[in-house]
């Protein structure tokens, strides 16, 4: 990219792509001493093309690239995709099938939040132990995981009509069970870290993002509902059993570091809840109708929103007539809020060393922004 | 038997012999005494003689305090941090190197540092990028030689002046981020070694005048003295506030956690330690030890009572290591144990803390002990 010219007292550093937590991208911060004057995120080291993969796949063969997008919330991003195909096809999903995917997300998206939540934790300067404690805590989910679809990542679970098997036996037992410890984990989480003094030093007041300047840049997620504005894509336009449920969509009217991070926390104390509702109150029934291999496609396009773990994902799928998609643009969350991080430094005052702990409350996922 | 005090002591005779004028003749008697004295010099004899009289320096330089002791803390608080944190963090930690639990890890560590090529940047200033991570450790070590292990027990005897040695040469330390940082020429390294700069001269000034209270009650600026004094009750008790300011200012001094900011990972990478590689890393990983030890060993010595304790092995010698020693490793394992806890101060936080809060604490504390002091406190 084109690096303009800057002035000779301002020191411009290149933070990342080789950087503990740069993660794969590169921030081009101009510094005066400590204070940041500008932010450029130098996105696309990480782009694969998945837009262009997916045109060269059938229907179903794409499931399997679209959830290398985001590999700790794979089960929202699946589900996005396959709810495209099914508003293309006009297939009809069984209820029992809607409730387990609508189960597989939520521990999916505790299951990234946890990875958040530890990363930001780790941002603040905690040596790693809370990040080692949530990545111990995400086992109990993964292990529900291993059992009920026979793989802990990406596991392709979702396809169009349904689910790919039904729960196992005791499956429903097993997901109170870890509700329960998870629920008692969270506590200390609460007592441990989000309560501690120095925590909140370091992220009360921090990168705050206004409500007005939220809707505009366009914020999407924990980053917009952390600055009071009340949208969920599971609420407003409620796609799998999210009609039938009963959860909370969480706000923080402060707009800070710290909202967005109380905005996880509680976003999984929801997620546990909705967990234990499904265990059980979720109906009997078939998973899934019948899909065929080779489909042949209408003319037309579909759209789909769901709501995944870093916000709103939407999917604009354009069909032709052939056996795979004529076109698929897929409207990630990072990139989303990646901009309105560029866009932090101006709105408000952002030190060097806050750089990890404002970048890591938007939660990005650079394969996600990158695609 | 002859020594070679003596073959110089009469080199020198025969030489004053010569330049005078009138030789006298017992003097140049005596010197070729002592010459054929000297013939009968044996290399064991005299290196027996050497180390028996010279015993108690060598073993005060080699062993306790000197370098296998700062070698040997380095060590054990490495592997005992390491393997504490692992347990923290609900892991093992150090396992395979040694019979047991990896005691041998650091040993390992040090020999692939010694092996790995020492990468100088093309733009660093080379003298210095060399030179400062050797004189790293350097200073600290000066520092360790002031402090008293018994009464008796002192490298370094400066008396009277020992205190403010102490911190003239402590004060050196924020040359080396700056010059380190500056010649590796990296940005990284620059921001890194000017906040080390900035944090040591927030902490040092309440360092001082804390350092300075103590001074007013012992009634000296000498270790030993300030040491004897706290025979009945340890200045920990009266001057609570200064023991206080002095536990956190030695978090900053010896850059641990939460005040690393010099070295903040997510931040700045290493901060200034960021283009050092192979045993250049090493010796700076060693210094950050050597710091902490020197600034652990005078919180010891001023505030709980340096070697003071019971007479365990009726020895005075024996029982004053083993209570400065103790106190030592239960320091040291308590501000490890903050390592798990807390996050990271900011940069400016930091500084707040120091100049907002512990230098006009410091101050009061000062103004409590010559309050005490004139109303006839300690006895």
């Amino acid at each position: 990219m084109s690096e303009p010219v800057i002035e000779p007292e301002i020191m411009r550093i290149s933070w990342g792509p080789q950087h503990p937590m740069s993660g794969q991208t590169r921030i081009i911060i101009d510094t005066d001493g400590e204070v940041i004057h500008k932010i450029i995120a130098d996105i696309g080291f990480t782009h694969r093309g998945i837009e262009k993969v997916l045109e060269n796949r059938t229907f179903l063969k794409g499931i399997v690239p679209i959830e290398r997008m985001v590999m700790v919330d794979t089960a929202n991003i699946g589900l996005g995709y396959v709810t495209a195909i099914e508003k293309a096809f006009e297939i009809d999903v069984p209820e029992r099938a809607q409730w387990i995917r609508s189960l597989i997300c939520e521990m999916s998206r505790i299951n990234s939040h946890l990875y958040a939540f530890g990363l930001q934790a780790e941002s603040t300067g905690y040596f790693p132990a809370v990040f080692l404690w949530t990545t111990v805590d995400r086992e109990v989910i993964l292990d529900l995981f291993e059992k009920l679809t026979g793989a802990r990542w990406s596991f392709n679970f979702f396809i169009p009509g349904g689910v790919v098997k039904d729960l196992p036996d005791g499956f429903q037992k097993e997901v109170l069970e870890a509700v329960k410890y998870l629920r008692s984990r969270f506590e200390q989480y609460w007592d441990a870290m989000v309560e501690n003094a120095l925590f909140e030093m370091r992220c009360k007041g921090v990168g705050v993002l206004t409500k007005n300047d939220a809707i505009r840049l366009g914020a999407t997620g924990p980053v917009l509902r952390g600055s009071d504005v009340d949208i969920d894509v599971r609420k407003d336009q409620p796609y799998a059993a999210y009609g039938d449920l009963d959860f909370k969509v969480i706000t923080e009217t402060e707009g800070d570091v710290m909202a967005r991070t109380k905005v996880r926390y509680h976003e999984i104390g929801q997620s546990l809840n909705i967990m234990e509702q499904v265990a059980n109150e979720i109906p009997a029934g078939p998973v899934r109708v019948n899909f065929p291999l080779f489909p042949r496609s209408k003319v037309g396009e579909a759209f789909s929103r769901v709501e995944t773990s870093r916000g709103e994902l939407g999917i604009h799928m354009v069909t032709d007539g052939g056996m795979n998609p004529y076109r698929v643009k897929i409207n990630s969350p990072t990139l989303r809020n990646v901009h309105v991080f560029e866009r932090l430094a101006e709105l408000d005052r952002i030190l060097v060393a806050d750089l990890p702990v404002v970048i890591n409350s938007i939660d990005p996922w650079y394969l996600d922004c990158d695609r | 038997m002859m020594n070679p005090y003596s073959l110089i002591l009469s080199l020198f005779m025969l030489l004053e012999t010569k330049v005078s004028i009138l030789p006298s003749a017992s003097l140049v008697q005596t010197g070729i005494s002592h010459l054929k004295a000297s013939l009968n010099f044996s290399p064991l004899d005299f290196i027996w003689s050497f180390l028996t009289v010279n015993a108690k320096p060598l073993i005060q330089i080699l062993v306790i305090p000197g370098l296998a002791f700062i070698l040997v803390f380095a060590i054990i608080a490495v592997w005992f941090e390491r393997k504490f944190l692992a347990r923290a963090m609900l892991r093992v930690g150090p396992y395979y190197c040694g019979r047991k639990a990896g005691v041998l890890q650091l040993f390992a560590d040090f020999l692939k540092l010694f092996f790995k090529e020492i990468i100088i940047p093309v733009d660093a200033e080379r003298i210095l990028f060399l030179l400062m991570p050797i004189l790293l450790p350097t200073i600290p070590s000066l520092t360790i030689i002031l402090i008293p292990f018994a009464s008796d027990w002192i490298l370094f005897r400066a008396g009277s002046l020992s205190l403010p040695i102490f911190f003239a040469i402590a004060g050196l330390a924020p040359l080396i981020p700056i010059f380190s940082g500056w010649a590796s020429n990296n940005k990284y390294t620059i921001i890194g070694g000017f906040r080390a700069a900035f944090l040591y001269i927030s902490a040092e000034i309440p360092l001082v005048i804390c350092a300075a209270a103590v001074a007013i009650m012992a009634g000296s600026f000498d270790l030993v003295g300030i040491v004897e004094r706290q025979k009945n009750i340890w200045f920990a008790i009266p001057q609570i506030l200064g023991f206080l300011i002095f536990f956190i200012g030695l978090i900053i001094e010896a850059e641990r956690t939460p005040f690393d900011v010099p070295t903040a990972e997510v931040e700045l990478v290493l901060g200034w330690r960021t283009e050092y590689s192979g045993i250049l890393f090493g010796f700076t990983m060693m210094a950050e030890y050597c710091n902490f030890l020197g600034w652990s060993l005078l919180l010891i010595t001023l505030y709980l009572g340096g070697y003071n304790g019971p007479d365990l092995f009726g020895n005075s010698l024996y029982s004053s290591m083993f209570w400065i020693l103790m106190k030592l490793a239960i320091l040291v394992s308590i501000v490890i144990l903050l390592r798990t806890v807390f996050p990271r101060f900011r940069m400016d936080q930091t500084l707040r803390l120091g100049w907002h809060y512990l230098t006009p604490l410091s101050v009061l504390n000062l103004f409590i002990v010559l309050a005490l002091k004139t109303w006839g406190y300690p006895l």
